[in-house]
C-alpha cells in the first residue's frame, strides 16, 4: 500500500483531502416523521491532521462520522476514502475497507473481554490475516506507556487504560484515518487529558489523520480544526485552539 | 405481575418458540408411544372381538404355566365329540390356528422381516368363522387356501395361484380359492392370513388329531356364561373353558402382554427426551434471568415481592410448558404413524386400524411435559428472587449472584456416589427385574445430573482441547469462539450436557451391541464344532423333527443333533426355568461344553432319564450340586423330579438353565419340535457340497429352515443386533436433536448478549463470513464438550452394565465412537446455521449502539 508509512502520507498532494463528502444528505424516517440528520454537508479532510466535529445533540455529527466512516450510507451525496468512492461499494467491500483502512475508538473503548491487551490491539490484524509490524506496534505500545499491563484483559484495566488500548489498536493497523466517536465520554479529565494527548501525538509524530466526534470544548480544543454542526449542515469551519475559543463558538452556532 | 411475566416471554419470540420446541420433543415421543400401542391394542382387541364373535364358549387346552418358549398345548380331537354331545350345546367344532411361513410358488417368503404368517383351519360351522372373504370363496378340500386380501394384494397372488406354506411339518403347495378379510380389515399388519380346511390345517401345522380351540354355540334359551359353567364341569380338568368375549379378551392381553415391552421401552426413550429437554428449559430460563436481573432488580425497587417475583418466572414456565405439550401432544399423534414405519422397517408390522388417543395420553402428555417445565424452571426462579434491588441502580456489568459453587460441587458429588450406586444396586443385588431396572434408571439420571453439575469445571480444560485445532487453524475468530464457549462455563457445560445424555446413550448402546456381536462371534469359534447349523428362517420359529431327519440322509453328512427349549416352573425359584434338551449321544460331539461337575459322562447319563445337567450360573444362584433334586412343573401340567447329575459351563450361550435329553423333553415337556439343528461332516466331505445339498433339500421340502456355515451364522446373529442398535439409534435420535435445540437456543441467547461486541468485530473489519465462522466454531466446541462427556461416561455406563454378564466380551468400537464424535461436531454446525446467520445479519451501527 501507498499509504503504508506516514511519512508517505504526510508527503502526499498539498490540500487534497483524505476523506470528503459532497452534498451528503441523510434521511431517516418517512414523511411524518421524516428527519434530515444531515442536510447536504460538503466537507474535506486532509491528510495528517487532527479535526474536531461539535455540535448540540442532533446535529448530525455522529451521523456523519459514522458516514464518512463507511458504516452507513447517505441518501444522497459521495463519500470518497483515501481515492476510493464508498457509494459504490457493497457490503463485503465495505467490511474490506473498514478492515485495511479505518479505524474506529469509541466512547464506551468496546474491547473484547475475552481478549488481553495485546490481542485486543492486535485484533484488526488477526481479522485481517496480516502479521503485525512488530517494530511499530512495539513503538505504539510504547508511547501509550502500556507495556506491563499488556497481557491483562479488560476488566484488570483502569478506564483510561481501556481507552488507550482502543486507541493504539486503532492505529496498529495503521490506517488512512482514525475516526473517534466521542473518545473521553466515560472518563475523568485526567484520564481524558491522557487519551488526547495519545491522539494528538499520533498525529504530530506519525502523521495520522484524525477526526473526531466530541461535545467536550476542552477535548475539541486538542484538534488543528474545529468544524461545527447544527441542523445538519457544517455552520464552521475553522482553527480552534483553546477551549475558551470553542465555545465562544459553540454559543454563536447555538 | 403477571402481565410482565407475559411480556417477557412474547417478546422473545424465536426464544419462546426454541424452548417450547425442546418441551414439545419431549413429550412428542412419549403420547407417540402412547398413541402408538393404544391404537395397536384398540387393533387386537378389535380383530379379536370379531373373530370370537360367534363362538358362545370355547375350550382351549390348560396351560399349568406360561411359556414364551417351545410348542403350545392342544386339545384331543376326541374331545369334539364328548363336547357335541352335552346338553345345551347347539353346535361345536374343533380349529386349529399357528405360525407358519408363507411362500409363493417361486420361494419368495410373503411379509417383510421375521413377523411369520398364520395358518388356520376354515370352521365347518359358518358362524365361528371369524374371517370373511372378500373375494372368491373359502376352501373346500385340501390343496386348496384363502389368503388374507392385503398380502394378496402386496404380493400380487391371483386367485388360482400356488402358495407354499410351511407350519409345523412339511411344506404344502396351495392353491388360493379366495381372499379374506377379518373385523372388515383386509390386512393385519403385513402378516401373511392363510386359511385351510381343517385337515389341511392340521397338516401343515402338524397337529393332525388335535386342536387348539374348540368352539361351541348353544342352544337357544341358554346363556353363554350358562353354557361355559356346564362345560367346565364337565371339562374343566382337561380344558380351560371361556366364554366368548373372555375368549376374545384372553386372546387380546396375551398379545397386548407380549407388546406391554414396547410401551415401556418407547415411553423410556420418551423420557430420555424429556430430560434433555429439562436441561434446555433449564439453560434459557438461567440465561434469561440472568440477562433480566436489572429488570427484576427494579421492580423490587418498585415494590415487588420475592413471591412475585418468583411467581412471575414460574408463570412464565406454566405458560411455556403447556404450550410446548399441547404441542408436542399433537406431534406426537403424527409421530405414532412415523413408530409404525419405524418398526416396519426392522420387519415388524404391527396393525392398526385408527388412530386411538385416550385421555390418559392427553392427560400424561400435558401434565409430564408442564411439571417438566415449571420443575426446570423452578431454580432460575429462585435466583431471580435472591437479586437485590440495589442492583437496579448500580451500572456497568451484569448483576451476578455468587456463592452456589461450593454447594454444587457437593450435590454433584453426592449425585454421582448415589448414582452409581443405585445402578450397582440394580445391576449385580439381583431381585425382581422390573426394581432393577428402576433402580438402574434412577441411577443413571442422577449419574448423568451429577456429571452435568460437575460438568462446569470440565468446559475450560475440555474447550481447550477440543478448540485447539480450531485456533491454530482458524486464527482469531477460532481462538474468539473457543474463548466465547468458555465464558460462562455453566451455560455451555448445561447445553453441552444435553447433549451428552444422547451421546453417552448411543455410545452405550453401540458398546454394547459390539460386544453382544463379539460375543456371539466367539462363541461361535470356540463352541461350535458343527460346520453347518439348521435355524427356522426367521431364527426363531422352531421346526419339525423331520427336517434333521431328512438332512441326516443327506450325502457328506455325519451326524446331526438337535437342540430344544422349553420351559417350567421350578419349586423354590421364583420365575421361569429354561430348559433344553439335547441329544445326549451326539451333542458333544458338535458343540463343546466344559463340564465343571459330573464329568463327560454325565451327559451321556441323561439318556431318556429325569436327568439334568445344569448351567454353572443358575447352579451357583441356586447352590444347586449334582445329586440334587428338582419339583419342576412342566407345560403339560405334568409334575416332575429331577436329578442334577452334571453342571456344564457353556461359554457359547447355547444351552439353558437346565438340559435335559431329548427323549425325555418329549415326553415330559411335550416339546416335539426342534430350535436348532447341528450338522457334522464326514471326513473329507466338501462343506460347500454338503450345504448346497440340503439347501436343495430344504428349499424343496422345509422352506421355512434355512442352513448357514458358522460364518453366515455369526453375521447372521450380528444382523440381528445391528437391527435393534438401529432402532434404538433412531429412537435416540430425538434425544439428539432436542439437545440441538438446546444449542441454537443457548447461541441465540448468548449472541443477543454480545450484540455490541459483534457490532464492533464488525466495526473494524471483520467480515460476516468470519462472524458466522467464529459462531461455528462455538457451536462445534460447545457439542465437541458434550461429545466428549458422553463418549466417556457411556464407555464407562457400558463398561459397569456389562461386569455382571457372563461371558460378556468388551468390545469397543473405536471406528464408530471417533464417527459418533465427528457426528457430534457436524450436528454443531448444524445447530448454529441460524445463530450464525442472525449474528452475521447484525447491523453494525444498531449492534454498537445497543445495550
Amino acid at each position: 500500500m501507498s499509504f503504508s508509512t506516514p511519512e508517505a502520507r504526510v508527503a502526499g498532494p498539498a490540500g487534497s483531502a483524505l476523506v470528503s463528502a459532497t452534498g451528503v444528505t441523510r434521511v431517516y424516517g418517512e414523511g411524518e416523521a421524516e428527519v434530515r440528520a444531515l442536510d447536504g454537508v460538503t466537507v474535506g479532510f486532509p491528510a495528517g491532521r487532527f479535526t474536531a466535529i461539535m455540535g448540540p445533540s442532533g446535529s448530525g455529527k455522529s451521523t456523519l462520522m459514522h458516514i464518512l466512516a463507511g458504516l452507513d450510507r447517505p441518501t444522497s451525496g459521495s463519500v470518497v476514502l483515501d481515492g476510493i468512492e464508498l457509494s459504490a461499494l457493497d457490503d463485503a467491500r465495505l467490511t474490506d475497507l473498514r478492515r485495511d483502512k479505518v479505524g474506529f475508538v469509541f466512547q464506551s473503548f468496546n474491547l473484547l473481554p475475552v481478549l488481553d491487551a495485546r490481542e485486543n490491539i492486535l485484533l484488526p490484524l488477526s481479522i485481517a490475516g496480516r502479521k503485525p509490524d512488530q517494530a511499530w506496534v512495539g513503538r505504539l505500545i510504547e508511547t501509550v506507556g502500556l507495556g506491563d499491563r499488556l497481557s491483562h484483559r479488560p476488566s484488570e484495566l483502569s478506564a483510561g487504560q481501556q481507552q488507550r488500548v482502543a486507541i493504539v489498536r486503532a492505529l496498529a493497523a495503521q490506517p488512512s484515518v482514525v475516526f473517534a466517536d466521542e473518545p473521553t465520554g466515560n472518563l475523568d479529565s485526567k484520564s481524558s487529558a491522557e487519551v488526547l494527548e495519545l491522539l494528538r501525538r499520533s498525529v504530530d509524530e506519525f502523521g495520522q489523520t484524525v477526526i473526531m466526534v466530541t461535545h467536550d470544548a476542552q477535548a475539541a480544543s486538542y484538534a488543528d480544526r474545529l468544524l461545527l454542526l447544527a441542523d445538519g449542515l457544517v455552520v464552521h469551519d475553522g482553527e480552534a485552539h483553546s477551549a475558551g475559543d470553542v465555545l465562544d463558538l459553540l454559543k454563536a452556532a447555538g | 405481575m403477571l402481565k410482565v411475566a407475559l411480556r417477557g416471554l412474547f417478546a422473545r419470540k424465536l426464544r419462546l418458540g426454541l424452548t417450547a420446541l425442546a418441551v414439545a420433543l419431549g413429550v412428542t415421543l412419549i403420547a407417540g408411544s402412547y398413541v402408538f400401542t393404544d391404537t395397536i391394542n384398540a387393533s387386537f382387541d378389535k380383530i379379536f372381538a370379531a373373530t370370537n364373535k360367534g363362538t358362545d364358549v370355547a375350550l382351549t387346552a390348560r396351560r399349568p404355566i406360561k411359556i414364551d418358549q417351545g410348542t403350545r398345548q392342544t386339545l384331543p380331537a376326541s374331545l369334539l365329540s364328548q363336547v357335541s354331545a352335552q346338553p345345551g350345546v347347539a353346535a361345536a367344532a374343533g380349529s386349529v390356528t399357528d405360525q407358519a411361513t408363507v411362500f409363493d410358488a417361486h420361494g419368495h417368503r410373503f411379509g417383510a422381516g421375521g413377523f411369520p404368517g398364520l395358518v388356520s383351519s376354515v370352521s365347518a360351522v359358518r358362524r365361528f368363522q371369524g374371517s370373511s372373504i372378500k373375494t372368491g370363496r373359502f376352501p373346500q378340500a385340501p390343496g386348496e387356501a384363502a389368503l388374507d386380501a392385503g398380502t394378496a394384494e402386496r404380493e400380487k397372488v391371483k386367485l388360482g395361484d400356488t402358495i407354499v406354506v410351511q407350519g409345523g411339518a412339511k411344506r404344502a403347495k396351495l392353491r388360493v380359492v379366495g381372499t379374506t378379510q377379518v373385523a372388515g380389515v383386509s390386512s393385519l399388519g403385513g402378516a401373511a392370513f392363510v386359511d385351510a380346511v381343517l385337515p389341511e390345517a392340521q397338516r401343515v401345522l402338524g397337529k393332525t388329531g388335535r386342536f387348539d380351540e374348540i368352539q361351541v354355540a348353544g342352544d337357544p334359551g341358554t346363556t353363554p356364561a350358562e353354557l361355559a359353567d356346564r362345560l367346565r364341569g364337565a371339562f374343566g380338568r382337561e380344558a380351560v373353558v371361556r366364554t366368548g368375549e373372555q375368549q376374545a379378551r384372553s386372546q387380546s392381553s396375551e398379545i397386548k402382554a407380549s407388546l406391554g415391552f414396547l410401551t415401556t421401552a418407547l415411553l423410556a426413550f420418551g423420557g430420555i427426551s424429556l430430560f434433555v429437554g429439562a436441561f434446555i428449559i433449564f439453560n434459557t430460563f438461567s440465561i434469561t434471568v440472568t440477562q433480566r436481573m436489572r429488570e427484576f432488580a427494579l421492580l423490587r425497587t418498585l415494590g415487588a415481592k420475592r413471591g412475585q417475583i418468583m411467581r412471575s418466572v414460574l408463570t412464565e414456565g406454566l405458560v411455556l410448558g403447556v404450550v410446548g405439550s399441547a404441542v408436542g401432544l399433537g406431534l406426537g399423534i403424527l409421530t405414532a404413524a412415523g413408530l409404525r414405519a419405524l418398526f416396519k422397517v426392522v420387519g415388524v408390522d404391527l396393525p392398526s386400524n385408527h388412530t386411538v388417543i385416550a385421555s390418559r395420553t392427553i392427560i400424561v402428555a400435558l401434565a409430564v411435559g408442564t411439571l417438566v417445565t415449571l420443575a426446570s424452571s423452578l431454580s432460575p426462579a429462585l435466583r431471580a428472587t435472591r437479586v437485590a434491588p440495589v442492583e437496579a441502580l448500580r451500572e456497568g456489568a451484569v448483576p451476578t449472584i455468587r456463592g452456589m459453587s461450593r454447594k454444587l460441587t457437593a450435590l454433584a458429588g453426592f449425585l454421582l456416589v448415589a448414582g452409581v450406586a443405585l445402578m450397582c444396586v440394580g445391576l449385580f443385588a439381583g431381585g425382581s427385574s422390573s426394581a432393577s431396572l428402576s433402580f438402574v434408571g434412577a441411577g443413571a439420571a442422577a449419574t448423568f445430573l451429577g456429571v452435568a453439575l460437575i460438568s462446569p469445571r470440565l468446559v475450560r480444560p475440555i474447550a481447550s482441547a477440543v478448540g485447539l485445532p480450531f485456533e491454530r487453524f482458524g486464527g482469531i475468530t477460532g481462538r474468539l469462539a473457543r474463548e466465547n464457549s468458555v465464558r460462562q462455563p455453566g451455560r455451555t457445560a448445561a447445553t453441552a450436557a444435553a447433549l451428552m445424555i444422547g451421546v453417552a446413550l448411543v455410545t452405550f448402546a453401540s458398546i454394547f451391541a459390539a460386544g453382544a456381536r463379539e460375543t456371539v462371534a466367539k462363541a461361535v469359534d470356540q463352541n461350535l464344532s458343527a460346520a453347518l447349523v439348521v435355524q427356522s428362517e426367521n431364527g426363531f420359529s422352531p421346526f419339525t423333527p423331520d427336517v434333521l431327519r431328512d438332512i441326516s440322509r443327506v450325502d457328506g453328512v455325519r451326524a446331526v443333533s438337535p437342540v430344544r427349549f422349553s420351559q417350567a416352573k421350578a419349586h423354590g425359584i421364583s420365575g421361569r426355568v429354561t430348559v433344553s434338551g439335547v441329544d445326549a449321544a451326539g451333542f458333544a460331539q458338535l458343540y463343546k461344553v466344559k463340564m465343571t461337575r459330573g464329568g463327560q459322562a454325565a451327559l451321556d447319563r441323561l439318556k431318556g432319564r429325569p436327568f439334568a445337567v445344569v448351567s454353572k450360573k443358575f447352579a451357583d444362584d441356586h447352590h444347586l450340586r449334582p445329586g440334587a433334586t428338582l419339583q419342576l412343573t412342566t407345560p403339560t401340567g405334568a409334575g416332575r423330579s429331577v436329578v442334577i447329575v452334571g453342571e456344564l459351563d457353556d461359554k457359547g450361550g447355547l444351552l439353558a438353565d437346565l438340559s435335559f435329553d431329548t427323549t425325555y423333553l418329549e415326553r415330559a415337556f411335550g416339546e416335539k419340535q426342534d430350535a436348532f439343528g447341528l450338522v457334522g461332516l464326514r471326513p473329507g466331505a466338501g462343506v460347500a457340497q454338503v450345504e448346497g445339498r440340503i439347501k436343495a433339500l430344504l428349499h424343496r421340502d422345509y422352506p421355512a429352515t434355512k442352513v448357514q456355515t458358522a460364518q453366515q451364522f455369526k453375521d447372521a446373529q450380528a444382523g440381528q443386533v445391528n437391527q435393534l442398535l438401529g432402532l434404538i439409534y433412531a429412537l435416540l435420535a430425538l434425544a439428539i436433536v432436542v439437545s440441538l435445540v438446546g444449542i441454537v437456543n443457548t447461541l441465540v441467547l448468548s449472541i443477543s448478549e454480545r450484540t455490541r461486541e459483534l457490532g464492533l468485530m464488525r466495526a473494524i473489519g471483520t467480515s460476516r463470513k468470519q462472524v458466522k465462522r467464529m459462531i461455528r466454531v462455538e457451536a462445534v466446541i460447545t457439542a465437541l464438550i458434550g461429545g466428549v462427556l458422553g463418549l466417556v461416561l457411556g464407555m464407562v455406563l457400558a463398561i459397569l452394565f456389562t461386569q455382571p454378564l457372563q461371558d460378556f466380551t468388551l468390545a469397543i468400537p473405536w471406528g464408530t465412537l471417533a464417527v459418533l464424535l465427528v457426528l457430534a461436531g457436524l450436528a454443531g454446525v448444524a445447530a448454529a446455521a441460524l445463530p450464525a446467520r442472525r449474528a452475521a445479519k447484525l447491523d453494525v451501527l444498531a449492534a454498537l449502539a445497543y445495550e
